[in-house]
C-alpha cells in the first residue's frame, strides 16, 4: 500500500469504510466521543448565537463607546460585566462582536481550501499521470513557505485586510485537503472500487460526487472545516501582535489579546486575559468537535 | 528487511534533491513576484528619515545598479545565487549569506529545541491514550492539557512565561542577559518552552500519532501475533511511531517557522524570523529573498529526512 | 512611534531646556571614579554604525559616542570647541576656517598605532558626504558648501554659496578617517567601514556580539581625558514590553527611550531615575486641503475645538509632555509663547460648523448640500503602537460628538507614505514632525512645497504665509527673524493646516548608579564621557 508522505492534519488517508454502521447505538459512540462533539456544538451554538448578536448589534454595551474616564476597568465595575479595554470600552460586547472579525473570512478560508483542495485531490487522484506531477508540485511548493512570512509579505504587498490574510491562508491550506482526497482515491482505487464503479456503468461524474466525495470524504472535510475555523482565529492573533491583524476599531479577540497585553506586566491581567480565554475556549471546542467526529464518523475507537 | 537497500536509498535521495531545486526555484520566484509588487520603492527606505526626491531615489538607483526590468532583476539574483552570492543586505551592507549562516542556525536551535518539546509531551499522551485499557481518567486529562496550550495565543504565552520567570523564579529568560554566570544557556529554554507549547502542534501531533498507532495496533498482522503472544514492539514502534512522528515532524516546519517569527521577538532571539520581519518592514529585498530560500531549504531537508526514513524502513512501499 | 524627520536649518535656542544642568566645569574630572559598564536597551537595532550612511536614531547615538564634529553644540545650544580649537568666520559670512586640535588620534586597529587627526580628514569627510554615490540623509543639510580646502595639516576652510544664519552650529557633523572607509570616493553600507568604524570619540567598537549586541570600550586617549564608564553595550529589543521587564531586572542598566505606558511603572520604583529630555517634535493631525470638505479653515478650527488634548495626554501619555498651538517645535526660539493651544469646546466647534454652512442630517452627521463631513484618517501601522491607536481612536470619538464621521484607515508604513506623500489619497493623518534643531518650516507650509514626495503633503497655500516664510529665511537678523516667525506661528495657528496637539516629553529611564548623567536633547550620549558610576556600584 502507498501512503501519502504528508501529513494531512489527522485525517487518515488509508481510511476504510467498516460496517460500523450496523452497531447498535451505545456502542457507537463512546462517552468522551459524545461529550468532545456536545461540547463542541456548545461552542459552535454560541458562536453562532454571538454572530447573530453581533450582526442585529444586540449587545450589552455599545463596543465603540470610548469611555476615556475608565480605562481597564476590572470587571463588574460599572455595568461592564467583564470590564473595560484600553479605550474604556466594554470587553463583553467586544468579544461578542469580535466573531464577526472571523466569520465570514474564516469560512472564506475554508471554502477555498474545500474547493480546490478538492478539485486539485480527485483531479491528482482520479487522473494521475501529468495532472498529478504538476499538482505534487503545487502542493509541495505552497508547503514550503513558512505560511506566517508568506502572509506578512501579502499583506505588506497589498493591504491588513482580514479577508486577504484567510485567502492567503485558504491557499495554504489546499494542499492537506487535496493530498488527503487524492490519498482516499487511491485507497479506493486499490481495493477496486472504483472499477466496480465503472463497470457498473456509473458515470465518472456520479463516482467522483456520490461515491467518492460524498461517501468516502465526507467525514474528512467535515473535520477539515471545523479545524479551519481554529487555525484562522490562531493566525489573525499572531498577527495582530505584529500589527497587521484586523484593524482598530474593528474588534477581533487577536487586536483584543495584542492590546491588552501592552498593560500585562504592568499588572493589569484582565484584558488580555478574557479574549486569550474566549480563544482557548472556542479553539478547544473546534478541536474536540473535529475530534469526536472523527472518531463517530471514520468508525475509529481509539480510546 | 534486514539491511537498508542503499540503491532504492540513492535514488529516493535524488529524487527528492532534484524535486528540492524545482521547489526552491518555485519558492524564489513567488517571493520575488510579490515583492515587486508590493509598495515601496527598497531605496527610498535608505532615505528614511527625510522624504526621498525622485532625483534623489534615482541617483541611489544609478549608485546601486538596479535598473532593471523586473525579470531581468530576478534573473541576476538567480544567477548570483548559483554562484553562491546572495548579494548584501540593502540596509545593513552585510552580506546576506554570512547573516543568513548566523541567524539560520539560531532558529534551528530553537525550531528543533521546540520541536523536541512538543513531541517529548505529545508522544507519550498519544501513545498511552491509544493503547486498549487505559483509564479514560488518565489519559483524558492529558489530551485535554495538549489541547489546551495548542489553543493559546503563543505571544500572550510568552508575556505569561516571562511574567511568571521573573516575578516567581526570580530570572530573566533572554539568552543575552545571563551570560555572564555560565548558565545563560539554561535562559534559552524558556522560549524554547514557549514555542515547543504554544505552536499550536501538540494537539495534532497527539491526534496524528494516537490515529497511526491504533490503525496500527489493529492491524491484523499486529492481531495474529498477538494472538499468538509474540512481541508485537518492533513492528508498531516502527510503523506507528516512527513514520508518523517523521511524518509530522517534516510536515510541521512551516508552521514552526512562522510561530518563531513571534517567539523571537519577545524573546529577542536573533533568530531568523525576527530578521525575516524587520526585512519585509525596510524592503530588504536580498534578505527577504534569503530567508525565503533558507526556511524552503528547512522544508525540503525535513521531508527528505522522512523520505529516507520512510525508505528505511518500508523498502517495499518506496519502490512501488 | 515612527516618526517623520525634517532635516531644517539648525539654529540657536535659549529657550526652555529640559536637560540636565552641567556641572562640568565645576567639578573636576579627577574627582569621578573610573571603571564599571554601562549597558543600554534600544527598540530596534542599527543598521549601520558610521555617522554618514545611517538614518535612523539608533545609529545616531551610537556615532555620538563613536565620532566628533569639528564643534558640538551644547545642552544650552551653544556652540563648544570639539576638533576644532577656534575658528574664524570671514565678514560677509562666506568662509569659515578651523583651526584643529593637535592632540587629537584616532581610534587605533589592534596592535597599530594611533593614527593623527588632521585637517585631511576633515577634507575627505564633506568629499566623501557630498559624493553622488554615497546614499545620506545629511546631503541636503550640506548644499550650501561650495568647497571645503585644506590650509595646512591643522587647518580647514570651508566656502559657502551664500551666508547662512547659524552657519557655525552645522559644522558639528562627524569627522571619519581618511584610512576608515576602503573606497576613498564615496561610502556605500558595503563597506566594511560601516560596521567597523574608526573615530576619535570617546568610545571606541569593541566588538558586535552574536546576539548583535554592540560593544563600545573607553579610548583611553580620549582627547578630552578619557571616559569614567569602561564600557558601553548597546542591547536591541524587538518588543518594548520585555524592553522595560529588561530595565526592572536590572538585565539593562538604561533605556534610552521609555514607553509612555511605562512611565508609571517606572516611576514608583525608587532603583531608578527618570530623566526628562527635550525631543523637538510634535504630533498633529494633518489635512488634505485637496478635499473641499477640508479647504473651509472653519471646519479645520472647528476640529481643532472639538478635540480635548489636555484629556488625552493625561490618560495616555500619563501628562507628560506640553500642548502645543503652532507650527514650530515648543523649545525652539521661534515658537510664540503669546499664542494660546485652541481649548476644548464642543460647542464653538458645532457653531463654526454651521457658520460653515454644515447642517445636522437624519443619521446625526453633519451635512452641506448633501455632502456629507465624512472622512478618512490614515494612519501608518507599527507593532506596539498602542499610543497611536488610542489617539486616532479618541479623535474619532470626539469628531463623532460634533457630528463627523471618521473613518480610520491603518496602513503598512511603506503604504502609507505613497498614499500620503505621492498619491494624497487621504483626507487626514496623524503624525509628528521631528525638528532636527529648530525651527526651518518653509518645507511644510510654502506652496512651492506642494507635490510628489514633498512635505506640503495637505497642499496648503496662503500668499501671506509664502512671504513670511520666504522674508525669514532671507533675513539674517536674528531678532527681526524671530519676529517674523512669531507672526508666522500665529497666523498658521489660525489659518489650522493641521491640529497641533502636543509635543511629548521623552523620558530615559536609568539605574541610579549612574551618576552625572546629563543628556543631550536628541543626540541623547554627547556627554556620555562625563557620567560615571561610584566604585562601590561598580561591581
Amino acid at each position: 500500500m502507498r501512503r501519502s508522505t504528508r501529513v494531512k492534519k489527522y485525517i487518515q488517508t488509508s481510511g476504510e469504510v467498516s460496517d460500523f454502521s450496523k452497531l447498535p447505538l451505545h456502542k457507537k459512540f463512546s462517552i468522551p466521543d459524545l461529550l468532545y462533539v456536545g461540547y463542541g456544538l456548545l461552542i459552535v451554538f454560541l458562536v453562532l448565537v454571538s454572530y447573530v448578536l453581533g450582526a442585529f448589534n444586540l449587545l450589552p454595551n455599545d463596543p465603540q463607546q470610548i469611555n476615556m474616564d475608565m480605562l481597564m476597568a476590572p470587571p463588574g465595575t460599572g455595568g461592564h460585566l467583564l470590564g473595560t479595554d484600553f479605550m474604556g470600552r466594554d470587553i463583553q460586547s467586544r468579544l461578542i462582536l469580535g466573531i464577526q472579525a472571523y466569520f465570514l473570512p474564516g469560512l472564506l478560508a475554508i471554502f477555498i481550501s474545500l474547493s480546490i483542495g478538492i478539485v486539485l485531490g480527485v483531479l491528482a487522484g482520479y487522473r494521475g499521470g501529468y495532472a498529478e506531477t504538476v499538482i505534487t508540485y503545487f502542493t509541495n511548493l505552497v508547503d514550503s513557505f513558512p505560511r506566517l512570512v508568506l502572509i506578512l509579505l501579502v499583506i505588506a504587498a497589498f493591504k491588513p485586510d482580514i479577508y486577504y490574510i484567510m485567502m492567503v491562508m485558504g491557499i495554504t491550506g489546499v494542499p492537506a485537503v487535496a493530498n488527503a482526497i487524492a490519498g482516499k482515491i487511491r485507497v479506493l482505487a486499490q481495493k477496486n472500487f472504483i472499477e466496480a464503479a465503472i463497470a457498473l456503468g456509473l458515470r465518472t461524474r456520479v463516482i467522483i460526487l456520490k461515491h467518492i466525495l460524498w461517501y468516502n470524504c465526507r467525514a474528512l472535510l467535515i473535520i477539515q472545516a471545523t479545524l479551519g475555523m481554529g487555525e484562522a482565529i490562531l493566525l489573525e492573533t499572531s498577527l495582530s501582535y505584529l500589527g497587521f491583524g484586523v484593524q482598530e476599531p474593528t474588534p477581533s479577540w487577536g487586536n483584543m489579546v495584542q492590546s491588552g497585553a501592552n498593560y500585562f506586566m504592568q499588572g493589569n491581567f484582565w484584558p488580555s486575559t478574557a479574549p486569550a480565554l474566549a480563544i482557548l475556549f472556542t479553539i478547544l471546542g473546534f478541536n474536540l468537535l473535529g475530534d469526536g467526529l472523527n472518531n463517530m464518523l471514520e468508525g475509529k475507537r481509539s480510546r | 528487511m534486514k539491511s537498508i537497500p542503499l540503491r532504492i536509498l540513492a535514488i529516493t535521495l535524488l529524487k527528492e534533491l532534484g524535486l528540492a531545486s524545482l521547489l526552491l526555484l518555485g519558492v524564489s520566484f513567488v517571493v520575488f513576484v510579490i515583492l515587486y509588487a508590493a509598495p515601496g520603492d527598497p531605496f527610498s527606505v535608505l532615505l528614511e528619515g527625510q522624504l526621498p526626491s525622485e532625483q534623489a531615489l534615482a541617483g541611489i538607483r544609478a549608485a546601486m545598479g538596479a535598473q532593471q526590468s523586473w525579470y531581468g532583476q530576478y534573473f541576476s539574483w538567480l544567477h548570483n545565487v548559483l554562484g553562491g552570492n546572495f548579494g548584501t543586505s540593502l540596509h545593513s551592507g552585510l552580506p546576506v549569506a554570512g547573516e543568513l549562516v548566523k541567524v539560520s542556525l539560531n532558529t534551528l536551535y530553537l525550531t528543533l529545541g521546540s520541536m523536541l518539546v512538543t513531541l517529548c509531551i505529545a508522544v507519550p499522551i498519544a501513545l498511552y491514550s491509544s493503547m486498549r485499557g487505559h483509564a479514560v481518567a488518565i489519559s483524558w486529562p492529558l489530551t485535554m492539557l495538549g489541547y489546551v496550550f495548542s489553543a493559546l495565543p503563543v505571544f500572550w504565552l510568552g508575556y505569561i512565561a516571562i511574567y511568571v520567570s521573573v516575578h516567581g523564579f526570580d530570572f530573566f529568560p533572554l539568552s543575552s542577559s545571563g551570560a555572564s554566570d555560565g548558565n545563560g544557556w539554561l535562559y534559552t529554554l524558556v522560549p524554547v518552552l514557549v514555542l515547543g507549547l504554544g505552536s499550536g502542534t501538540i494537539s495534532e501531533v497527539i491526534r496524528y500519532l494516537r490515529e497511526e498507532m491504533s490503525r496500527v495496533m489493529a492491524e491484523d498482522y499486529i492481531r495474529t501475533e498477538r494472538a499468538k503472544g509474540a512481541s508485537v514492539w518492533r513492528h508498531a514502534f516502527k510503523e506507528g511511531l516512527l513514520l508518523p512522528v517523521s511524518e509530522i515532524i517534516a510536515a510541521k516546519i512551516p508552521f514552526i517557522l512562522g510561530g518563531a517569527v513571534i517567539v523571537e521577538q519577545i524573546f529577542n532571539w536573533p533568530g531568523m524570523g525576527r530578521m525575516a520581519w524587520q526585512a519585509a518592514q525596510d524592503r530588504d529585498f536580498p534578505v527577504i529573498m534569503g530567508i525565503a530560500l533558507v526556511a524552503a531549504i528547512f522544508v525540503r531537508v525535513g521531508s527528505l529526512i522522512q523520505r529516507i526514513v520512510y525508505t528505511a524502513v518500508n523498502p517495499q512501499g518506496a519502490r512501488d | 512611534m515612527k516618526q517623520i524627520s525634517i532635516i531644517v536649518v539648525l539654529a540657536l535656542s535659549v529657550l526652555g531646556f529640559v536637560a540636565g544642568e552641567s556641572q562640568a566645569a565645576d567639578l573636576k574630572k579627577t574627582t569621578r571614579p573610573n571603571g564599571g559598564t554601562l549597558s543600554y536597551g534600544e527598540y530596534g537595532r542599527p543598521a549601520t554604525l558610521d555617522p554618514i550612511t545611517s538614518n535612523e536614531m539608533i545609529s545616531m547615538r551610537l556615532s555620538e559616542l563613536i565620532f566628533n564634529g569639528l564643534v558640538g553644540i551644547s545642552e544650552r545650544q551653544e556652540i563648544v570647541p570639539e576638533l576644532a580649537q577656534r575658528w574664524e568666520a570671514s565678514k560677509d559670512g562666506r568662509t569659515y576656517t578651523f583651526f584643529l586640535r593637535k592632540d587629537v588620534t584616532w581610534h587605533p586597529k589592534p596592535g597599530e598605532e594611533a593614527k593623527p587627526f588632521t585637517a585631511n580628514d576633515v577634507v575627505f569627510t564633506y568629499n566623501i558626504m557630498m559624493n553622488p554615490k554615497t546614499i545620506t540623509p545629511l546631503k541636503v543639510r550640506y548644499e550650501f558648501i561650495e568647497k571645503a580646502e585644506m590650509l595646512d595639516e591643522y587647518t580647514v576652510q570651508f566656502t559657502l554659496k551664500r551666508p547662512v544664519l547659524n552657519a557655525l552650529a552645522k559644522f558639528s557633523f562627524k569627522i571619519i578617517p581618511r584610512h576608515g572607509p576602503s573606497n576613498p570616493l564615496y561610502l556605500t553600507r558595503e563597506d566594511n567601514f560601516v560596521q567597523h568604524p574608526i573615530g576619535t570619540g570617546p568610545y571606541m567598537l569593541k566588538n558586535v556580539t552574536a546576539d548583535r549586541e554592540i560593544v563600545l570600550v573607553a579610548n583611553e586617549k580620549y582627547f578630552k581625558g578619557r571616559p569614567h564608564i569602561d564600557q558601553f553595550t548597546a542591547k536591541p529589543f524587538a518588543d518594548q514590553n520585555i524592553l522595560t521587564q529588561a530595565l526592572t531586572f536590572n538585565a539593562i542598566d538604561m533605556i534610552v527611550l521609555v514607553n509612555p505606558r511605562s512611565i508609571a511603572e517606572i516611576q514608583g520604583d525608587k532603583r531608578f531615575i527618570l530623566q526628562p529630555y527635550n525631543a523637538l517634535s510634535y504630533s498633529f493631525f494633518g489635512y488634505n486641503l485637496r478635499n473641499p470638505l477640508l479647504a473651509d479653515k472653519r471646519v479645520r478650527q472647528a476640529f481643532g475645538y472639538a478635540v480635548n488634548r489636555q484629556e488625552m495626554l493625561d490618560a495616555f501619555f500619563n501628562g507628560q509632555g506640553t500642548i502645543i498651538s503652532g507650527p514650530f517645535a515648543p523649545g525652539s526660539w521661534a515658537y510664540n509663547l503669546d499664542v494660546q493651544p485652541m481649548p476644548f469646546n464642543t460647542q464653538k466647534a458645532t457653531d463654526l460648523l454651521r457658520e460653515a454652512g454644515f447642517k445636522p442630517g437624519a443619521d446625526g452627521i453633519m451635512q452641506k448640500d448633501g455632502k456629507k463631513l465624512e472622512l478618512t484618517l490614515m494612519v501608518p501601522i507599527e507593532k506596539e503602537s498602542e499610543a497611536v491607536k488610542r489617539v486616532v481612536l479618541a479623535f474619532q470619538n470626539y469628531l463623532k460628538n460634533i457630528g463627523v464621521s471618521v473613518k480610520v484607515e491603518f496602513k503598512e508604513w511603506q503604504a502609507w507614505k505613497e498614499n500620503v506623500f505621492a498619491d494624497h489619497s487621504f483626507d487626514i493623518i496623524f503624525a509628528s514632525w521631528v525638528f532636527d534643531d529648530s525651527a526651518d518650516i518653509s518645507s511644510l507650509f510654502h506652496s512651492a512645497e506642494i507635490g510628489p514626495w514633498k512635505n506640503n503633503f495637505g497642499s496648503y497655500s496662503n500668499p501671506e504665509v509664502d512671504a513670511l516664510i520666504v522674508e525669514s529665511k532671507l533675513t539674517l537678523d536674528h531678532e527681526k527673524r524671530r519676529t517674523i516667525n512669531r507672526k508666522l506661528h500665529a497666523l498658521l495657528a489660525d489659518e489650522a493646516p493641521y491640529t497641533f496637539l502636543w509635543t511629548l516629553t521623552n523620558y530615559s529611564a536609568y539605574h541610579k548608579k549612574l551618576q552625572h548623567v546629563a543628556i543631550h536633547p536628541y543626540k541623547f550620549f554627547s556627554y556620555a564621557d562625563d557620567w560615571y558610576i561610584p566604585v562601590a556600584a561598580q561591581k
